[in-house]
């Protein structure tokens, strides 16, 4: 039943693409998903570990710039060089868990917006190596992993792209937090001290997450960047974390697709009520704060008991849950 | 020569700021004991469970089990030694369902049987029925009994008890009073029981410590506190 509504889901994100007339919302929906894609990195390390992270803009601009010099300097194809940046953000945020993943609540904020801006401002001053402030064009090859780049290219294509890797990391995610492992990381973040008392390892578990939330924010990075052709410090910047983060709040994360929803509706919010007023980023300011005091689980966390109709009953199996009744 | 005890607790002295809330308490606790551990509120047992658990450093002293000195280890290495404990302040993971919560921290425990393990738990504590809540909408006794379940799962080899009965009606706390026997009769388990329930702690102790204001005020079975004058003054005569 699981699978199905996936297919579902599969099916209605290619068809998308024929029913949309017009260019811009097009353009605009493929944006909402490769942002969607992001947010979803950022919100698995809130779901799972409780942590808020202000610097994952770190990881989604600089996986485009790996893929970059992976390409040009090192003249490794496309394909294998998205899939060593994705292996080394995995390595390198794996590391950096263990050690930002011990810092309580606010200070590990702080501590990633540092991180993050340390990245942007380092990127900012290598001209020769990075383009500075300039950025870098990529120059992608014919095809990727198989499909013609000019699939990527276009807002359509890209966008059903955009769409079917989205949901294969949802599943994937679904299934590895319905594993013991999922088990593990909601009882750390529940109360970390019992945690401990019953023998969990917190540290390790916690830097899985991490790693895991940053090369799923890179994924979509890499997207992005194929999508533009191009990638500059700009990507890097804390406002592209703040911006995931306020998608990640406003869709809530106990679902999954919590933040996919909360970025499809902030591009709506921003490209129909920004046109309508200068106040946009202070309306969007107020609701955000609406959503964290009235909804602490987002707009996913309020639509979702409509969607539930009967199957209210969720038995539970040891180490997975399962609905019944669906 | 008298045997090495099991477990053992010597000189501890535990200090929070400049305020001394454990001053020189020994203890030595044999395989299989019951002991319990009784004192005035503020007496310092809570304190003294949290700085043999982990849970805060002593200042001075040293915590044994099994010939091997743990003071300084970790709450998780003391875990996978077989130390265990439950929390006066109920400690349960709120939003996880009951079952899955228990049968974690059995397998974590290396039970050899982690489901089966879980759910004899639950139902020796009557949360079988609630195997499927989320923890956090449980009552409040209920939640004092997952606490209890997540310290009893796993076979453990040490148990310290923090209040356990507390929350639980007269016909739990007997029950659990009978598991607590079972266990340190049969799979030989180490209790350390502080409770303020004097029938059942004088009922299933084999030996009692009393504590007052983080001192030791008197040690021995049973019979024996209950006829000190010290411990009537003190401590059972203001009760009574
Ligand atoms: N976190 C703490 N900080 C400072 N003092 C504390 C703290 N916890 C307990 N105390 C003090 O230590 C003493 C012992 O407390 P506690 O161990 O809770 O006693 P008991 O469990 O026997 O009632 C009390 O005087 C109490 O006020
Ligand atoms: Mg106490």
């Amino acid at each position: 039943m699981l699978h199905f509504k996936y297919l579902l889901w599969l099916l209605a994100g290619i068809l998308l693409p024929q029913i949309v007339g017009s260019a811009t919302l097009m353009s605009l929906l493929t944006q909402a998903v490769i942002y969607a894609l992001f947010a979803l990195g950022v919100g698995i390390l809130l779901r799972q570990c409780g942590l808020v992270s202000f610097g994952h803009a770190a990881f989604f601009g600089s996986a485009g710039y790996i893929v970059a010099l992976l390409m040009r300097d090192l003249e490794f194809g496309a394909g294998t060089a998205i899939l060593l940046t994705l292996f080394a953000l995995a390595v390198v945020a794996f590391l950096l868990g263990l050690v930002v993943s011990r810092i309580p609540g606010i200070a590990f904020g702080m501590l990633t917006l540092a991180i993050g801006q340390t990245v942007y401002l380092s990127t900012l001053q290598s001209r020769e190596l990075l383009g500075g402030a300039d950025g870098l064009n990529i120059a992608w090859p014919g095809s990727i992993f198989g499909l013609d780049v000019r699939l990527f290219y276009d807002p359509a294509g890209m966008f059903v792209i955009s769409w079917v890797v989205t949901l294969a990391v949802i599943y994937l995610l679904d299934r590895l937090f319905r594993t013991r492992f999922g088990s593990i990381t909601s009882a750390i973040r529940d109360n970390e001290e019992r945690a401990r008392f019953i023998g969990l390892n917190i540290t390790l578990p916690k830097a899985l997450v991490y790693s895991l939330s940053a090369v799923v924010s890179g994924l979509a990075g890499i997207l992005s960047a194929i999508y533009t052709g191009f990638i500059s410090p700009e990507t890097l910047h804390w406002s592209v974390s703040g911006m995931a983060l306020i998608m990640t709040i406003v869709g809530g994360v106990r679902h999954l697709w919590g933040p996919v929803l909360g970025a499809i509706l902030f591009f709506f919010v921003k490209e129909y009520v920004g046109e309508l007023t200068d106040y946009w980023m202070a309306m969007l300011g107020a609701v955000v704060i609406l959503i964290v005091v009235f909804a602490p689980n987002g707009v996913s966390g309020l639509i979702a008991p409509l969607l539930e109709r009967k199957k209210r009953v969720t038995k539970t199996v040891v180490g997975k849950q399962v609905e019944a009744g669906s | 020569m008298k045997q090495k005890a099991y477990f053992t607790v010597e000189d501890l002295v535990v200090d929070y700021g400049g305020v001394r809330a454990i001053d020189g308490i020994r203890l030595a606790l044999d395989k299989g004991e019951i002991r319990g551990l009784i004192g005035p509120n503020g007496a310092g047992k809570s304190t003294f469970i949290d700085a043999v658990t982990g849970r805060r450093l002593p200042t001075a002293g040293r915590v044994t089990l099994g010939g091997e000195d743990i003071t300084r280890l970790s709450i998780i290495a003391r875990r996978d030694r077989g130390l265990s404990r439950s929390f006066q302040r109920t400690s349960i993971f709120a939003d996880m369902p009951v079952l899955e919560q228990v049968f974690l921290a059995s397998h974590q425990a290396r039970a050899e049987h982690p489901e089966e393990d879980a759910l004899a738990i639950l139902k020796e504590l009557d949360l079988e029925a609630y195997a499927d809540w989320r923890a956090g909408d449980l009552g409040y006794g209920q939640q004092r009994r997952l606490d209890l379940a997540l310290a009893l799962v796993g076979s453990p080899s040490v148990l310290l008890l923090d209040e356990p009965m507390a929350g639980l009606t007269v016909t739990e706390s007997r029950d659990l009073a009978e598991h607590l026997k079972r266990l340190a009769r049969e799979r030989r388990v180490t209790v350390l029981l502080v409770e303020h329930d004097m029938e059942i702690v004088f009922g299933i102790s084999d030996r009692v410590t009393v504590i007052e204001l983080g001192k030791p005020l008197a040690e021995g079975t049973p019979d024996e506190v209950r006829a000190n004058p010290k411990v009537r003054e003190a401590y059972l005569g203001s009760a009574a």
